[in-house]
């Protein structure tokens, strides 16, 4: 069977040819038996009744060869399942088209109207097959596209009008050669790239560059300078439509100005302009502060551009949203914490009528939050992250250092920006990418990562399509890209397209020449050339990015959306450019950027209403600000306030590194490898000697995950079983001169293997003010088989006990409260903390790559965190604990104090009495975690209203 | 084009509203918007796929794909070494595994075997990078986060039953190493965390994941509920904002509530099975994952992998005492898939559900990569072996590994593909690569090949540039010339 496959795919084949025949026949006969209606030409009769024969006859078998070709040349899709269909209709009506007609010839049956309606079912039914079948061989849009209003549409009066100047002058001058030169480039990319550009190169001619119109293709040069009448380009170009030769394609061919204009082109020596060519939408670099507009009921810049902007749409100006939803925005957004009760009260009380700014003002100064808080942002921005891919292998770098303390100290934005771009060893992560061992594709080398994300990041430009070819979304090219990328490449690089090496080496360059050369002999010299190309305040991009993404954060959508998308248009030109400009004019001071939006009357609207996500993203209209939800952060932050911290440990701490951070556990083995201690007890031991000195103090540090016994000389001590807890313990009592042995029996929980590890430290000052530590290290010793009673004593001979296994910080952070200071132990907060599953589910994202929106969309996997994530109940269980102690039972306490701390309001009544009748008179801790629960999933919290 | 998306949208729109009118519980994935033009529908021969990850690097020649048995004695030679195990016979004629593996063997008449994957030629061997590859089909690092493919069919498709995740993944803990690495393909990447796996790490716990809190009876997380929609409904100080964005949070909140509340949130509970069958498949971790599996593919599960788990230098991943070891892992997965098979087979279950197993590349005694692209060895292996240790498959080789395939449409007895009986044990015949892996899956699915995203401007493919193509001869459909070539 397999041997004659061949024969049905060759039948099969045949088809496209023979369902002209039916087509023909059948479309002929119904048009005759048109004629002959009335009674008329007669005489056609015999010949329709041949070709009604001979149509369904065909019909028939271009259905069953359709039928083979279909099996064999594995064609799939609707459009062929509808063509395959209503191909076997027309057969099957042709088939009963030619039944109807022999028994209307034979006599019976007597009405020829059934045939007729028959006939033009058939053919109605074969023009929408032979439609599709067309769609199939030509292309969807075969007919449609070149219907008025459905072909490429682009402006092209600048074309008339160029036309119309050049036909009348005698010569041209250079700038006119160059704008027809452009001009007809133009008309190239509208109408010519699809087959002949760097991607595609069809009848190996490229029409995308210089290089490639004046080599021709395949059939030789196109052009001959001066003399279109004998230019292969324009022969091609004039002829007939239906010309199988006509360019660009049969059906479908430029405009007679288009044409006009290449030949002009030609004619006066086909000169090529050094100018770039931009068929995309680009804004322009170059950055100038509009006037503000002349409106004397609005004192802010901002909102007097809002201003002529409401007039414009036909708004009005919303009253301005009240104390308490103020408050909690710019406390939000600046400090991402939520104010306590006693502020919102005082500011609520406050009459200065500028009380407003001087919050602003206030909260802006809160540089430790402010940091906190901001540095989330700019994570996301930077592709910095404490843990992710890379690390492992030292392909990647932290900027967190860096980072917090550019914000700490509010560094201008033009110095960030240079010691990004240009970075010493604290800030070159940014740059240096993400490297994985191995082999990776050309456009995801370092070098590459690191001008894309320059680019995506600082500019508002995607230079990742340009990184494999060139851009069909904005003008970049391959070759832009790469002469991007050789700025950080120790050598230069050559280009790759799609991941295949083209044998040309880039030229080092950057994305907008006009600002100035970065060509230099090192990398060193060229990074700091394009350190100062990119700050100069012409590079308008820059700022404007910048500023567009503070309003976004701030307002909740773009000036300009997506955001990294810089060259699409704003929806308030003068406004973004202001902001802009009077960024720069400000010493780019990031703070004074967000003081700016943030004292507008604009900024404290009232949350604006839209129907859709839609409405949002297209035809936007700027009425106030958008509801956001709180960030992962801000809500593990606000819950930390609000219940009792969520997190202890960071991953970053700021303050730098007390004391060791390091964890230990016993060392278990499986195949002769270190791997994740099993649950069950393990024992620790460590004997050590003290001086016989007068002691003024012995304090001890302990966290265990899970759980621990401590021991010292043979007494115990303390219990513990939170690792997030630090005990900080007086144990001078316990020590003696000489000999000293700690203890730890430590408890790993669990059904499989799982972290577990030991935090220890000890610290003994003397009178004569030496000071002895003693931490938890490799030199302690440890089983897991249970030992005789006298374990904890120091006469108990360990010697058969294993050397315990350091298991470093990963699983556990660090301990913000292990230290030694007696200081008010505080939350961890959430900007820096490891990636969580907590966190991740509420959408903090992994940086791996550049994130400059968060998905606010509420997801099932986020819900079901929040409703049975065992991490979020157990906080929810621990601060029922703590607030019943706290509030001494007192139902109506606790229920107030959760509504001013988490909603900065008193409960109505009726809220009071819901919540009464959950907790009653002896409120459960079961019930104070559900109100807990329920106050906390509320919109009206979720949200920055 | 135009008219193709109208009607796509019109479908989405009719399912959206009869499973609004018909379910109770909606996955939010119905009610977001999809930009992907999908062009071409084809039928569907599975609605379920589990994936058995072999993770760590499971060596073909000694496991399904056998070669010259060469057992071990003081002194042999280690390029002698093909597999350390004698064959058995499978249910198929002529079609031989190594010792250890009968029980798979025994149900191997009712699926198929390809025995010439090839993987990704990545320089280095990094496992997880390599089961980054496998599992997203783009190589790792990516300009926008690659989706695993449980998420691509999560968002394509949805669930099968709206109260299971379409995309659930047991077995791997992420407190190992290169957990970072791990994390980063267990991801729905730019489709967005809807799509993101479910994961049960301890199969034997996954009823916890569905239902309410440890700790909380029914009752009270009945009463808890009420509380909140009460205090939603009294909250009356969020006028303003747009509705869509509140009602989106309650919804999903809604959603979470009943689906955690469902009765059929028991699926999760092995307790439910009988004693006899839960030590049939009780070998591990490993074992329950795939009882959790069968369960979850009778009730409405779409995508479902169960790890043997990574860890580095453990499970497939030897980098010493191969042979032994190995004796354990077949262990480990023998019975339990055989028996996964059978169950689904007998339920009837298995004609619409894909079993794959595979793993991101296989092992050999000597070489380390492929021939012509060898790699750094990672591993000490003496040309003379004085120690048992140093007896099996210890080096990272990518040339040649086998994929095993069962229901879903998949032919069966069908033996794909072929590698050399001699070192190096390469694909010699009809090279398989993970596009075509990834392209079968989908096609058994019914998701077209060129389904594709736009993202950043740019169109992001299940399989790179959309130019994959599913393995037709898995279904019982002729051999394609282009396919052969790839």
């Amino acid at each position: 069977m397999e041997t004659f496959n061949w024969i049905f795919q060759f039948l099969g084949r045949l088809h496209p040819l023979l369902v002209h025949f039916p087509i023909g026949l059948l479309v002929v006969a119904l048009f005759f038996e048109l004629l002959t209606m009335g009674g008329k030409r007669q005489g056609l009769r015999e010949g329709i009744h041949f070709m009604v024969y001979l149509g369904a006859i065909f019909a028939i078998i271009a259905a069953f060869l359709g039928w083979l070709f279909y099996t064999y040349d594995a064609y799939s899709g609707d459009l062929v399942i509808n063509h395959r269909n209503t191909g076997i209709a027309t057969a099957v009506c042709a088939g009963i088209t030619a039944l109807l007609l022999r028994n209307t010839v034979s006599g019976k049956l007597l009405n020829r109207r059934i045939y007729q309606a028959s006939l033009v079912v058939t053919v109605v039914i074969l023009t929408v097959a032979g439609h599709l079948g067309a769609n199939l061989t030509h292309g969807e849009d075969f007919l449609t596209s070149v219907l008025p209003g459905n072909q490429e549409s682009y402006d092209d009066s600048k074309g008339l009008a160029l036309l119309a100047e050049i036909k009348a002058s005698d010569t041209l001058s250079a700038a006119q050669q160059d704008r027809l030169n452009l001009e007809v480039r133009a008309i190239f990319a509208h109408n010519c790239y699809q087959c002949h550009s760097e991607n595609k190169q069809k009848g190996e001619l490229v029409l995308e560059n210089k290089k490639g119109v004046f080599k021709g293709g395949k059939s030789g040069p196109i052009i001959v300078a001066g003399k279109p009448l004998e230019s292969e380009l324009y022969r091609r170009i004039t002829l007939s439509p239906n010309d199988d030769e006509v360019m660009p394609k049969k059906g479908k061919v430029l405009k007679k100005n288009e044409i006009d204009l290449i030949k002009l082109w030609i004619q006066n020596g086909a000169h090529w302009s050094d100018q770039a060519l931009k068929v995309f939408p680009e804004a322009p670099l170059a950055l100038v502060k509009p006037n503000l507009p002349k409106v004397s009921n609005q004192d802010h810049p901002v909102d007097k551009i809002i201003d002529v902007y409401f007039k414009e749409q036909g708004l009005a100006w919303p009253k301005v949203v009240d104390d308490r939803t103020f408050i909690r925005r710019a406390y939000m957004d600046i400090v991402g914490l939520l104010p306590a009760p006693e502020s919102i009260t005082a500011f609520v009380n406050n009459t200065d009528a500028n009380k407003r700014n001087v919050l602003i003002n206030e909260l802006l100064g809160d540089t430790h939050n402010y940091t906190q808080n901001w540095l989330s942002f700019w994570n996301d921005l930077l592709r910095n992250d404490y843990s992710g891919t890379g690390f492992i292998t030292g392909g990647r770098k932290q900027i967190t250092d860096w980072l917090y303390k550019s914000l700490e100290t509010n560094k201008p934005y033009d110095q960030m920006v240079k010691e990004l771009v240009n970075p010493t060893a604290v800030s070159e992560g940014f740059i240096k990418g993400i490297k994985w061992r191995g082999v990776v594709n050309a456009s995801q080398r370092t070098e590459m990562q690191a001008a894309q994300n320059i680019g995506q990041s600082l500019l508002g430009v995607n230079v990742k399509c340009a990184s494999c070819h060139n851009s069909f979304v904005s003008n970049l090219t391959l070759e832009q890209s790469y002469g991007f990328a050789s700025v950080f490449a120790d050598s230069v690089l050559e280009l790759n397209r799609c991941d295949k090496p083209l044998g040309k080496m880039a030229t080092v360059n950057f994305l907008y020449p006009e600002l100035g050369d970065v060509e230099a002999a090192t990398i060193q010299e060229r990074l700091l050339k394009l350190a100062e190309v990119m700050v100069k305040p012409e590079n308008g991009r820059l700022y404007r990015t910048i500023t567009n993404r503070f309003w976004k954060r701030l307002m909740g959508r773009g000036l300009v959306e997506p955001v990294d998308e810089m060259d699409n248009t704003p929806w308030n030109a003068d406004l973004l450019d202001w902001l802009a400009a009077d960024f720069i004019d400000a010493g780019y001071d990031l703070k004074q950027l967000m003081r700016r939006i943030m004292t507008s009357k604009a900024y404290q609207l009232p949350t604006a209403k839209y129907k859709s996500q839609e409405a949002i993203k297209t035809n936007y209209v700027f009425e106030g600000p958008l509801l956001r939800r709180l960030s992962a952060e801000q809500f593990s932050d606000a819950v930390s306030q609000v219940i009792t911290p969520v997190y202890a440990a960071v991953a970053y701490n700021p303050k730098g590194e007390e004391l060791p951070e390091a964890r230990i556990w016993h060392r278990e083995v499986k195949f002769d490898r270190d791997v994740l201690p099993e649950p069950g007890k393990r024992y620790f031991r460590k004997t050590f000697t003290l001086p016989n000195k007068p002691m003024l103090s012995a304090r001890a540090l302990i966290s265990v995950d899970h759980s621990y016994t401590l021991y010292i000389n043979g007494k115990k001590v303390s219990e513990g079983e939170d690792w997030r807890k630090v005990d900080k313990l007086d144990v001078g009592d316990f020590l003696i001169p000489g000999k000293n042995t700690i203890a730890i029996e430590g408890v790993n929980e669990g059904n499989i293997a799982n972290p577990a590890g030991i935090l220890f430290a000890l610290k003994i000052s003397y009178e004569n003010g030496d000071i002895i530590t003693m931490n938890a290290d490799n030199s302690w010793k440890s089983t897991a088989d249970q030992p005789s009673k006298e374990w904890v004593a120091t006469i108990f001979d360990d010697s058969e006990w294993a050397e315990v296994r350091n298991y470093g910080t990963a699983n556990w952070g660090k301990l913000l409260d292990f230290t030694f200071e007696e200081q008010e132990s505080d939350f961890a907060r959430a900007s820096l903390v490891k990636q969580h599953p907590f966190m991740k589910a509420l959408g903090r994202p992994s940086r791996e790559n550049v994130t400059t929106s968060r998905d606010e969309q509420a997801t099932l996997l986020q819900a079901l965190e929040l409703t049975n994530g065992q991490f979020f109940n157990s906080v929810l269980e621990e601060g029922a604990a703590l607030w019943l102690n706290r509030y001494n039972n007192d139902s109506e306490a606790i229920i107030t104090e959760l509504y001013q701390k988490s909603l900065g309001r008193k409960p109505s009544a009726e809220e009071k009495n819901i919540m009464l009748s959950v907790l009653g008179d002896n409120p459960k801790k079961e019930a104070v975690q559900d109100i807990f629960w329920s106050t906390l999933i509320l919109p009206e919290f979720q949200f920055i209203n | 084009m135009k008219t193709q998306n109208a009607r796509r949208d019109f479908i989405k729109k009719m399912t959206a509203a009869s499973l609004s009118a018909s379910a109770t519980t909606i996955p939010l994935a119905s009610f977001l918007s999809s930009c992907s033009p999908s062009i071409s529908k084809i039928a569907s021969t599975a609605d379920t796929v589990i994936l058995l990850w072999m993770a760590g690097g499971m060596a073909h020649t000694e496991t399904f794909d056998p070669k010259a048995y060469v057992p071990y004695e003081k002194g042999v030679e280690s390029k002698r070494i093909l597999s350390t195990f004698p064959k058995i016979p499978t249910a198929v004629d002529g079609l031989e595994f190594s010792k250890g593996l009968e029980s798979i063997g025994s149900v191997m008449d009712k699926g198929a075997i390809i025995r010439s994957y090839k993987s990704a030629d990545l320089g280095h061997i990094l496992h997880t990078r390599h089961q980054y590859h496998w599992h997203t089909c783009y190589e790792p690092p990516q300009s926008v986060q690659a989706p695993h493919i449980g998420a691509w069919i999560a968002k394509e498709l949805g669930p099968v039953n709206p109260v299971i995740p379409p995309f659930i993944a047991m077995g791997q803990r992420f407190t190992v190493g290169e957990a970072e690495e791990l994390k980063a393909f267990h991801s729905a990447g730019f489709l967005g965390t809807e799509y993101g796996p479910f994961l049960i790490p301890d199969p034997s716990g996954g009823l916890e994941s569905v239902r309410p809190p440890q700790g909380m009876s029914i009752k009270r997380f009945e009463a808890r509920y009420k509380l909140y929609k009460e205090l939603a409904n009294k909250s009356s100080v969020m006028e303003n904002g747009s509705d869509y964005q509140r009602e989106s949070l309650m919804r999903s909140m809604e959603q979470s509530y009943r689906l955690l509340n469902s009765p059929e949130a028991k699926v999760f509970d092995l307790s439910e099975e009988p004693k006899e069958v839960y030590d049939t498949y009780n070998t591990g971790r490993f074992g329950l994952g795939c009882l959790l599996a069968k369960r979850l593919a009778m009730n409405g599960g779409r995508f479902i992998s169960v790890s043997t788990e990574y860890e580095p230098f453990l499970g497939w991943d030897t980098h010493e005492n191969g042979h032994t070891r190995l004796v354990k892992m077949k262990e480990l997965i023998d019975r339990p898939i055989a028996q996964l098979v059978k169950d689904l087979d007998e339920s009837g279950h298995l004609d619409r559900t894909l079993i794959i197993l595979a793993s991101e590349f296989s092992r050999d005694a000597i070489m380390e990569g492929r021939p012509g692209e060898q790699v750094k060895n990672q591993v000490e292996q003496p040309d003379i072996i004085e120690d048992e240790k140093f007896y099996g498959m210890h080096r990272h080789f990518t040339d040649g590994s086998s994929i095993l395939m069962w229901g879903g449409g998949v032919e069966k007895g069908l033996v794909y593909g072929k590698t050399a009986d001699e070192r190096p044990c390469s694909s010699i015949e009809n090279p398989v690569v993970i596009d075509q892996v990834h392209q079968s899956i989908y096609h058994a699915l019914g998701i077209p090949p060129e389904t594709h995203y736009t993202i950043e401007g740019r169109p992001f493919y299940t399989t790179p540039d959309g130019l994959g193509k599913p393995l037709l001869d898995l279904f019982g459909k002729p051999l394609k010339k282009d396919v052969e070539k790839a």
